[in-house]
């Protein structure tokens, strides 16, 4: 694939120029996962519409316009703009906890009147805009240095602390390996990822002991030994395993899932739905969602490299670690292989705030490598 | 703080560590479809039949349970259809509201309400409770055209047991319910769980539930996480197969005319049982207790205050006396005696005994029920008159070993299995059965007693009517019979002296015939050419002090009911052909001659008259027919 330069010599107008310039191919499979979303929740919801469907249509669809308009705007406003979104997203996060609705146990939304927001979701693209920026601006001789290193750890562990207490270990979770990855990428030196993570080896079950509630807890020790409570919290994951399992290699056919059809699964609209995939489509369809989201990590990955601003670079590869992180959490947890935490499958479950925050992200995905040339000095000392 | 030496951080680092996470990436991709392929590949199998349990459950067909019919085919217990409400609380969105507009048009008691939201809490919310069933037609019509404001509220008709003919039959039939903890330890079969379903818990229902019964069909059905059926399936499909009718020996009729015999002007209708019985065949042609109670109550729920009635009434409905009434035979026993004494050979009959009014053994007078006493009779005058002296007498000759070996092999002291269960054996005495039942010694007073039917001896209405059908029979031990079918084994000999036996039939005769019988005139039964014989009892229920003796024994009519004698008759006729016979105890109905003879002549005419005898339109009744 070849992209068009920058400085094409004939300009009709900027506007479709820029769209002319986009790197369509993104945008081109984030559709083609979205519909893959369309037809699972149409079958999830029995072939009724208007259940949810219809919504991830609209939402998809609202949601790619706004990927288009977040790419066009220049990468020097994203810059300008990552810490004031940053700020927005953590006074969201504090206003859930004081006018939150209570969904499911969990103060996770805000209501808005005509959609209820997530502020989680949104801080996912907001920590990697503030951590690109922060590196971007941060001397290279500071990122192994302590008070490098704590800035970084500040910005990242406010948001954590105030999604745990929602509380929503999942998104926690997601958080705090997005923002960890990102220090790697920005150059930590080994020596402090080898302190960090004896540090870890320590803090960790600290923390599984008072940083995290009963059930919480119990999820994840289920999650380690599935007998200790067969009909309770790993319910979920063996009636998980049982439709995915009896898909076989060719899957039930469309519609015809029988596990689905019998509600054994909970949420298969939602977080489990790549259940309803596996049955219905068995490994084929399993894997051609895979290899989907692999063609989208994979192009983001491409795009990460033709960047030259550290900003761009960090801001993609950020999100694109964000992204995939949903998938593995999301895949591991449906499959078995990770506790059951409340993480959806990017583009596919059901639900208006990721669609629109993974959208929005792959927007400052696109606007980064449309401005891949663009100069964005940094400080050098 | 540095906290490691600063190291130049050159532009390949962020591709290095790039292609380092893409690898990491990739090969967690390289787990999660290994994880796809060992699900659905290697244990696709096992998950698929896990889907399969699951997914499938097998709902159970309810057999149409058998009806009960009298000898005729009048059907006594059917099924009939029941009209009931029931609710599905998830379609319920006001549930206290709807039960209001329930009980508008029909009411509903706070215990239904507390039920019916006990049952709500208990079940899962798709799990239709009974709101209220047996409903009549017009209230059933009446909530059918409300159901558009009662959300979740869905009419049915179902199954219901019913008992058309019930009270004279209640006794026999026994009743429907279901099945308790007890009866599912005990049965196996996977039909009493159902909530809907219901076994005999007494009588006839009881006894023949394997012919009732019939057995359930399977349906396979698809359901869902909550247990919910999803659809059916076509196919594998076992029909329920009915159960089947049972026939009894009982004529509805006759039970129904015996049943009016108990009535009385003034104090209801009277307590006791009547047992009709074939002479030949032993079938029983009624078996009734009195008073009778409405079987259907307890199908449909019996309230407190019913409960309450039943079982407050000093006549206790609810026992069936016929068969588990043990009552003092009294003078009905005397042909025991009498027979005992005849083929013992210690007696003769002919020979006379003079009768005072009294016997005195030891310090203590046995009266005879004749306070002046009958004077010289035989053993033939004897059974005639009543007289009790002369029992007395031959009594202490004979001994009660034979006595009670005769009491025997005319059927006393036995219970039979007829299929209604809770039958008593009565008692016959003897010095064995003393020692081991109270512990001390047979006195000869104990046999003076025993030789007027009173003291120990205990016997039922049923007893009684098998005592006089052998007493008639002759040769067969006859033995009662109530379900027609099944097998039949031949009744044993009694191996009694014919000439003994025609001695006995004909003294009874004389009860009923001659002049100075106790039920003299009572032979004729309004049909030409057939005669009754038989004897009276009148059983003592208190003794009588000898103060009370000095100052004139009081009148029965002027005694509390509690304390009057039990009226005894039994009888056979006709007397020549012996085709039916009869025991009769009319709970606290004074003298044997008079309440139970009166009821005994009344319904062996009619059962003679239903038989075909005499001028009777016939033996089977219209209404039979139908």
């Amino acid at each position: 694939m070849v992209t068009r330069q920058m400085n094409s010599p004939r300009m009709k107008g900027a506007l479709t120029n820029k769209l002319y310039e986009i790197n369509w191919l993104l945008p081109t499979l984030v559709g083609l996962v979205g519909l893959v979303g369309v037809a699972m929740i149409y079958a999830a919801t029995e072939g009724v519409w208007r259940y949810g469907a219809f919504q991830h249509i609209v939402r998809i669809g609202v949601g790619g316009i706004a990927m288009l308009a977040i790419a066009m705007i220049d990468i020097r406003f994203w810059y300008r703009l990552a810490y004031p979104i940053y700020a927005a997203a953590l006074v969201l996060l504090i206003g859930v906890e004081f006018f939150g609705v209570i969904v499911n146990g969990s103060q996770r939304w805000l209501d808005l009147g005509f959609m209820r927001l997530q502020p989680s979701e949104v801080m996912k693209p907001a920590i990697v805009l503030a951590m690109a920026r922060y590196y971007h601006d941060l001397p290279d001789w500071r990122v192994s240095h302590i008070s490098g290193l704590a800035g970084a750890l500040i910005l990242l562990t406010l948001p954590m602390a105030l999604i745990l207490k929602q509380p929503d270990l999942g998104t926690t979770l997601l958080l705090g390996a997005t923002g960890v990855t990102m220090i790697f990428l920005a150059g930590i030196s080994w020596r402090v990822i080898g302190l960090a993570s004896v540090f870890a080896a320590v803090a960790i079950p600290v923390f599984f002991k008072f940083g995290l509630k009963p059930y919480q807890q119990e999820r994840i020790l289920t999650f380690l030994d599935p007998s200790r409570d067969p009909a309770g919290a790993s319910y979920h994951i063996t009636q998980s395993k049982i439709a995915l399992g009896s898909g076989g290699v060719n899957g039930k056919g469309f519609m015809q899932g029988t596990q689905r059809q019998g509600e054994y699964v909970p949420e298969n609209r939602t977080d489990f739905i790549f259940t309803v995939i596996g049955e219905e489509f068995g490994l084929v369809g399993g894997l051609f969602t895979m290899g989907l989201y692999m063609a989208v990590i994979a192009v983001c990955i491409w795009l990460s490299l033709q960047c030259k601003a550290l900003f761009s670079k960090l801001l993609v590869l950020g999100l694109t670690t964000t992204f995939t992180l949903y998938i593995f959490i999301n895949l591991g947890m449906v499959m078995g292989l990770a506790p059951v935490v409340g993480v959806p499958l990017p583009l596919i479950s059901y639900g208006g705030t990721v669609i629109l925050a993974v959208m929005g992200g792959f927007g400052l995905v696109l606007s980064a490598h449309l401005h891949r040339n663009v100069e964005l000095p940094r400080s050098e000392s | 703080m540095a906290l490691a030496p600063t190291q130049k951080t050159d532009k390949n680092t962020i591709t290095r560590r790039t292609a380092m996470l893409g690898a990491g990436g990739l090969s967690v991709f390289g787990v999660l479809g290994a994880r796809l392929y060992q699900l659905q590949v290697l244990q696709a199998e096992n998950y698929q039949a896990l889907s399969e349990d699951n997914r499938f459950n097998f709902s159970m067909l309810l057999p149409e349970r058998g009806e009960i019919r009298d000898r005729f085919g009048l059907p006594l217990a059917r099924n009939r259809q029941n009209f009931r409400l029931v609710m599905i609380p998830e379609r319920t969105p006001e549930i206290e509201k709807t039960l209001d507009r329930v009980d508008q048009i029909s009411a509903l008691s706070s215990r239904q309400r507390d039920r019916i939201q006990k049952d709500i809490r208990q079940n899962p919310k798709f799990v239709p409770i009974l709101v209220k069933d047996n409903i009549d037609w017009a209230t059933f019509s009446a909530l059918n055209m409300r159901l558009h404001a009662l959300p979740g509220i869905v009419s049915e008709a179902g199954q219901g047991r019913a008992y058309p003919e019930s009270g004279v039959f209640s006794h026999i039939l026994g009743y429907v319910g279901r099945a308790g903890d007890s009866d599912i330890a005990r049965d196996e079969d996977p039909l009493l769980k159902q909530p809907t379903f219901r076994i005999g818990k007494t009588g006839v229902e009881a006894s023949q539930e394997k012919t009732l019964r019939g057995s359930s069909g399977r349906l396979k059905v698809e359901v869902n996480a909550r247990g919910r059926i999803v659809r059916e399936w076509p196919d594998p499909k076992t029909e329920a197969v009915s159960g089947q009718d049972v026939w009894l020996t009982l004529d509805a009729g006759l039970q129904e005319f015996a049943a009016k015999q108990f009535a009385t002007e003034d104090e209801g209708d009277d307590s006791g049982g009547i047992c009709v019985i074939d002479v030949m065949t032993g079938e029983l042609r009624t078996l009734l207790s009195m008073p009778t109670f409405d079987a259907n109550l307890f199908v449909s729920g019996l309230t407190q205050a019913d409960m309450d009635a039943l079982n407050s009434d000093p006549k206790r409905p609810q026992y069936n006396k016929a068969i588990a009434g043990g009552y003092p035979p009294a003078s009905t026993f005397k042909m025991v005696v009498m027979l005992a004494a005849l083929e013992s050979g210690l007696i003769d009959p002919n020979d006379k005994i003079l009768c005072l009014g009294k016997v005195r053994l030891g310090n203590r007078n046995f009266h005879c029920w004749k306070r002046q006493g009958h004077g010289r009779v035989d053993m033939r005058d004897a059974l005639k008159q009543s007289c009790d002296t002369y029992f007395y007498d031959i009594a202490q000759v004979v001994g009660m070993e034979k006595i009670a070996n005769v009491a025997r092999r005319l059927g006393l002291g036995e219970s039979y299995e007829i299929g209604v269960g809770g039958g008593i054996s009565g008692i016959v005495p003897t010095p064995d059965w003393k020692q081991a039942r109270l512990g001390t010694g047979w006195r000869t007073g104990d046999t003076l007693n025993a030789s007027i039917g009173q003291g120990f001896v205990l016997a039922t209405p049923i007893q009684l009517a098998v005592m006089t059908a052998r007493l008639a029979n002759m040769t067969e031990a006859v033995s009662p019979r109530l379900v027609i079918g099944g097998d039949i084994t031949p009744f044993g000999k009694m191996d009694f002296n014919p000439a003994h036996l025609a001695y006995v039939r004909d003294a009874m005769w004389s009860v009923t015939s001659e002049e100075g019988g106790t039920a003299f005139r009572y032979d004729s039964l309004g049909i030409e050419g057939v005669e009754m014989a038989g004897k009276t009892g009148t059983g003592q229920v208190r003794g009588i002090s000898q103060s009370e003796r000095n100052a004139g024994v009081r009148k029965n009519s002027k005694l509390p009911w509690k304390l009057r004698d039990h009226s005894i008759f039994v009888g056979f006729a006709p007397y020549d052909k012996p085709r039916f016979a009869v025991g009769t105890i009319v709970e606290h109905g004074g003298s044997g001659a008079k309440r139970a003879a009166n009821i005994t002549r009344a319904v062996l005419a009619e059962a003679l008259r239903r038989d075909g005898l005499g001028t009777a339109e016939g033996p089977v009744s219209q209404e039979a027919l139908n």
